[in-house]
């Protein structure tokens, strides 16, 4: 074989892996592929099930060390024995004030108050930063931090995206159903089956009930083709990103281009994949959404038991406004049975008129009608509201799926019995589904001991976002095309160590926070630089910078605007579903947004809050275990000029202002306020200075014009209350305010 | 003349004087440090740093360059590669020769070609007013990349690479060659496809060399059919500071980044990212909206652009930009144009396409020619891949990564010419292969940069834009 050939085959594989397919004979290497033919199947499998991610994870000893006095865990162990090999040396642990800073971020995406950071300098007891973690693992803040990186991975959103971007007024449910999960420590694999098959798991009564329908929400949140003409089509859309997004996030596999891969090297996992659409056809999604112009697909949504005593999104409706609202769902209709009847009576008549206004005509008096009818059905006939979800629920009666030649829905082949993906099942295992859809068979197979991928990829999910680096650096592809792991002794103690812990996701949190190799400081050191520039052995911690939300959540803290009662539900759920809906929608995500944390700011797709926008909130659509962080003038323009960040660090200016001491003092204190630590002599020295030549050049003149100047709440001079306002602004715009060190 | 330096003997700007600067600041010399960040910041001095201009390695043929980016992945067999025996051989089945033997029919393309110009190319009647420009096309009929699935063959087309994140064609140019005006960014992407950062991105290279991002795309993935607000700048001016005010605002801001620095040990690419960019911030709000501002153009340019045209507008107000800013001394346009992938209504689609971008394409081709500035600015145009010969379903191509068509015009290109071929039916390039990696070297070729020259340090190796590949094609080279 020739240079051009091999080259050829190299490309070949990765091309059938990258469409998902080649999980078995990617790793076969050359040798099957070689043969330039089918290979055996079975042997495919075989060699697949030796890829490291498919081997069940075993807890391996922690390795032996030189230095026996470093290492606090067994996660120090597996850390330490490889920078030894490496010759690479740990370098200090962080000081009290950067500790404090980064566990406050990490656990609960807030900055430590001044309060906690003296407090805790002060604390030199041995179990001081145990105390720590364990108050901020139990603050409810942080749920809504953590439940914000399962939906990156869960593509959450409220509204559809796409070419039909109509409102998604049920979403909410979801999230805050997740928000709710992580702070009650719900076990990890019971999450995972709730929101694959909620509707079939036992339940101990309505609520319990309703909460295990929400769970559903995962699989019908995605972004749809709504335009789309032919039902089939849609449904296979549907269906191939129900199963994009549960093997992305669930198992870091990308199986859903196994759709319309028809390459001859590995006809099985082409089956593999329409044994799995199997179990989704045999579900209906449910995600609501109104009949109009670019929505030929609407669908109605799940009604929860009515004494699961969910909270609503929208208040009840008096009497007469539901009286008011069936006048109008009648009046509406009427309207378009009339406008209807004349387009038709003038089409009989042959009188000229222009077709498309005709249509256009119509079309609007459908979908007013359609808007106000969806309004109505919103609400029980006493004018309760109803408690609606999306989700899914099974088919009456079960279907298998047809594989698809080239996915495409005219070319059916032989019908593929519903199943499970075969390589990652046990040779002699049953792979196939007796009764139902098969969502809980693929609910349990999934969230099991015994799939070698689930516990790995969540545990490497969590120390990606405590570390900055996962240990597979590619978290949502554990195949042949992603990484492998840096440290898989550690991956495998921390998998199965997850497992034990009763897939418990604060203990695993708990175990790699209370590490050295977490606590370790970000600096430099030009020696292990020199042999490991990218950190990859962990002699350091990385540099980060924080989340979009965690960016704005800290503005709003530091400013004392945080606002931790939001409205319950979300502006998207108090608008309708249809057509107006959709454009007030639009219009409300670009106005002010509440002083509420970011994670229950609405997530219209497509029109994501530019707060959120500019520090690289991932596509809405889309599995995303890891975040961009890029570093462009837009972030410095949105925080010098945007008018929230400036009304922001009023308030911040206001605080300061009240605070006691001298003007040296104050500034000193709204420091530590922004960055967790006091000034240091060069910072002193670079603050009066600015405050000196911003005061005598600039703060009178622009006072003076009116321009930004306000009164502070005790009546400061307006020049001085400027002053402060820049000087707090200043500080949001720090390098550090936005890092994490 | 100046002699070519090898740019991995420069001073590399992680490690330049910038960062000195800023480490003395720290430890005492702020006010030193801070007044040489100010004087840059006047443009005083835009001698060092970064992006200050740096000699090429060899003469080059153009300064500036303009990545027309058809998103999608645009059919070469209905535009720019003209395959009489498809037209002829149409219904058929597919031959071995065209991919799937036996199961998918020849589809002829849809759209007359004609010959074109004095040199006869041939270019179909979709992109008609291009064609009018035919003698400054070189028409690359034979390029190839390595997989069908578009986010590996965008990111390949951007950076070469298909799996890991690599710097960016623009960071490269930005790199070897830093930025003319040091008041604007060396490397803008106008209207970008949204998650695609990587694709404009400086990976490695400092952040620096990444793209700025001007106006924003509507559709996830997609750069849009030129809609959004190509104008829009977020955040332009202060509601509360005049500009002196805020420069003693920033320069504050800049004294802590320094501080920062220095006790982390005086590197961090985050923090000198941050300070970089608040001085490129800091000089953008006012030079940006006067390079933006296309109020002043005549109503013949608008005309020419299709300014204010039905279905032209966005895209012509993108390539009018795109002049403007290539005018003003930007190194790197990129302007991207969504949603060529044709699987079905390639009638229809196709057609809206090309009639959004022809107009558009051709007035940008025609005014960089009268101001003098074709010569020295290097237009290509294409996307990630092209399409299959055979249908897909009864209106549409499949992807095809074998062969397809990318063109560029001016900047030390031949004209008129057409470079290598594809197969009979389109599928594959038999003729003068050229890879992408090809391709890569070709642009900085004629930037004057050798691409095995121009390399970074990273995690222990060189790296290099074409990675081990990549070919010169001298034949096309005026």
């Amino acid at each position: 074989m020739n240079a051009e050939q091999l080259r050829h085959r190299r490309l070949i594989r990765c091309h059938v892996w990258v469409c998902g397919v080649a999980l078995a004979c990617a790793v076969v290497g050359t040798a099957t592929i070689a043969a330039g033919r089918a290979a055996d199947a079975e042997s495919d499998l075989d060699a697949g099930r030796r890829h490291w991610a498919l081997v069940k994870p075993v807890a391996p000893p922690a390795p032996a060390v030189g230095d026996m006095a470093w290492p606090r865990t067994d996660i120090d162990r597996f850390l330490l024995a490889a920078m030894e090999q490496a010759g690479v040396k740990p370098v200090a642990d962080a000081g009290r004030e950067a500790l404090l800073r980064r566990l406050s971020f990490d656990l609960v995406g807030l900055p430590p108050s001044p309060d906690e950071v003296r407090e805790f300098v002060a604390d030199t007891s041995a179990d001081a930063v145990d105390r720590v973690v364990d108050r901020l693992l139990a603050s409810p803040r942080f749920g809504e931090r953590w439940a914000r990186h399962w939906l990156d991975v869960a593509r959450y959103a409220d509204s559809n995206g796409r070419e039909t971007n109509v409102p998604y007024p049920h979403a909410w449910r979801y999230r805050d159903w997740v928000i709710a999960a992580f702070n009650d420590d719900m076990p990890y694999d019971d999450f995972l089956k709730a929101q694959i098959a909620g509707d079939l798991l036992k339940h101990s009564g309505p609520t319990d009930q309703a909460h295990k329908i929400v769970a559903t929400g995962f699989l019908a949140l995605g972004a749809k083709p709504l335009n789309t003409q032919d039902p089939r089509q849609f449904r296979m859309d549907l269906v191939d990103e129900q199963i994009d997004v549960t093997s992305q996030a669930m198992l870091g596999l990308t199986l859903a281009c196994a759709r319309c891969h028809d390459h001859k090297f590995d006809p099985v996992t082409q089956r593999d994949y329409y044994a799995l659409a199997g179990v989704f056809l045999s579900s209906e999604t449910l995600y609501g959404t109104g009949p109009q112009l670019q929505n030929l697909r609407p669908s109605t949504l799940i009604e929860l038991p009515p004494d699961a005593g969910l909270p609503a999104a929208v208040a009840p409706l008096a009497p007469a406004d539901m009286a008011r609202l069936e006048r109008e769902v009648e009046e509406l209709s009427r309207q378009a049975e009339t406008v209807a009847a004349d387009a038709r009576a003038a089409r009989r008549d042959g009188r000229m008129e222009n077709g498309a206004a005709v249509f256009v005509r119509v079309r609007a008096a459908l979908d007013r009608h359609a808007g106000a009818k969806s309004d109505l059905d919103q609400f029980q006939a006493d004018g309760t509201p109803r408690s609606l979800a999306m989700g899914v629920l099974d088919l009456p009666l079960p279907v298998d799926s047809p594989l698809l030649e080239r996915g495409e829905v005219g070319q059916p082949g032989a019908i593929v019995p519903r199943g499970l993906v075969e390589v990652l099942c046990a040779p002699d295992e049953p792979r196939n589904i007796g009764v139902g859809s098969g969502r809980l068979d693929l609910a349990f197979w999934i969230a099991s001991r015994d799939n070698p991928l689930t516990a790995r990829v969540m545990a490497n999910r969590v120390w990606l976002k405590l570390m900055g680096e996962g240990l597979v650096a590619t978290p949502d592809n554990f195949g042949i095309m992603g990484m492998e792991p840096s440290h898989p002794g550690l991956l495998d103690h921390l998998a199965v160590a997850f497992m034990d812990d009763g897939w418990s996701v604060k203990q695993l949190i708990r175990r790699i926070v209370l590490s050295r190799g977490y606590q370790l400081a970000a600096v430099h050191d030009a020696g292990n630089f020199a042999v490991d520039p990218d950190n990859r052995l962990r002699w350091r911690m990385d540099q980060r910078r924080l989340d979009a939300e965690v960016i704005r959540d800290a503005m709003l803290a530091v400013s004392g605007r945080l606002d931790l009662e939001p409205t319950p539900g979300s502006p998207v759920a108090r608008i309708r579903e249809d057509r107006q809906g959709m454009i007030r929608m639009l219009g409300r995500s670009r106005e002010a947004a509440e002083d509420c944390r970011s994670i229950y700011l609405p997530i219209v797709r497509d029109q994501v809050p530019e707060a959120l926008a500019v520090f690289d909130f991932p596509d809405a659509s889309l599995v995303n275990g890891r975040r961009e962080e890029s570093n462009v003038p837009a972030q410095g323009l949105f925080l010098l000029n945007d008018d929230a960040v400036v009304s922001l660090a009023r308030s911040f200016a206001d605080r300061v202002g009240r605070l006691p001491g001298t003007t040296p003092d104050r500034l000193a204190a709204a420091f530590a306020m922004a960055l967790g630590r006091p000034p240091v002599r060069a910072e002193r020295a670079a603050i009066e200075d600015f405050w000196t030549d911003f005061s005598r050049r600039h703060a009178r003149r622009l006072a003076a014009g009116g321009g930004g100047a306000h009164a502070l709440a005790d009546g400061r001079h307006p020049a001085e209350s400027l002053a402060l306002v820049a000087y707090c602004q200043a500080l949001f715009a720090t390098a550090e305010f936005r890092h994490l060190n | 003349m100046t002699r070519p330096v090898p740019l991995h003997r420069l001073p590399g700007p992680a490690c330049g004087s910038r960062r000195a600067l800023l480490r003395d600041s720290a430890n005492g010399f702020g006010l030193l440090a801070l007044s040489a960040l100010a004087a840059k910041a006047a443009g005083a001095d835009a001698a060092t740093g970064p992006l200050a201009p740096k000699p090429p390695h060899f003469p080059p043929r153009a300064k500036h360059v303009i990545f027309l980016c058809m998103q999608g992945g645009p059919s070469h067999v209905d535009t720019f590669d003209h395959k009489p025996k498809l037209a002829a051989d149409a219904g058929q089945m597919a031959p071995a020769a065209a991919g799937r033997a036996g199961r998918a029919a020849l589809l002829a393309p849809r759209w007359k070609f004609s010959q074109r110009g004095t040199s006869g190319l041939w270019v179909s009647s979709l992109f008609d007013e291009v064609a009018a420009h035919a003698d400054k096309l070189c028409v690359i009929n034979s390029m190839a990349t390595d997989l069908p699935a578009h986010p590996q063959a965008f990111a390949q087309l951007h950076t070469g690479a298909t799996q890991f994140v690599r710097p960016s064609l623009g960071a490269w140019t930005l790199y070897g060659l830093g930025t003319e005006n040091q008041n604007l960014p060396g490397f803008i992407v106008i209207n970008p496809p949204a998650a695609a950062a990587r694709t404009f991105g400086s990976a490695f290279l400092p952040a620096a060399y990444q793209a700025t991002r001007v106006g924003r795309s509507l559709a996830p993935g997609f750069a849009g059919r030129g809609g959004g607000d190509p104008a829009a700048v977020d955040n332009i001016d202060s509601p509360l500071l005049d500009r002196a005010a805020q420069r003693t605002q920033v320069d504050l801001v800049q004294r802590l980044n320094a501080s920062r620095l220095a006790l982390d040990g005086g590197s961090s690419p985050d923090t000198e990212g941050v300070i970089e960019s608040y001085e490129l911030a800091f000089r953008m709000q006012d030079e940006v909206p006067k390079v933006m501002d296309v109020s002043r153009e005549t109503k013949a340019t608008f005309d020419r652009y299709g300014v204010g045209a039905d279905g032209t507008d966005g895209f012509g107000r993108q390539c009018l930009m795109a002049r403007r800013l290539v005018e003003a001394g930007v190194r790197f346009v990129q302007v991207t144009h969504g949603n060529w992938d044709q699987h079905f209504n390639l009638g229809t689609a196709l057609e809206n396409n090309a009639r959004q971008v022809d107009r558009p394409i051709a007035g940008l081709l025609g005014d960089l020619a009268d101001r003098g500035l074709l010569d020295e600015t290097l237009v290509i145009w294409g996307g990630e891949f092209g399409r299959t010969p055979h249908s897909q379903g009864t209106d549409g191509r499949d992807h095809n990564n074998k062969g397809f068509t990318l063109w560029m015009a001016g900047g030390g290109v031949k004209g008129g010419m057409a470079y290598g071929a594809t197969d009979d039916y389109g599928y594959e390039a038999v003729d003068k292969r050229m890879h992408i990696h090809d391709w890569h070297a070709t642009i900085l070729h004629l930037l004057g940069l050798d691409h095995e020259r121009l390399t970074y340090p990273y995690a222990g190796r060189d790296f290099r834009l074409t990675d081990v590949h990549g070919t010169v094609a001298r034949e096309i080279l005026a």
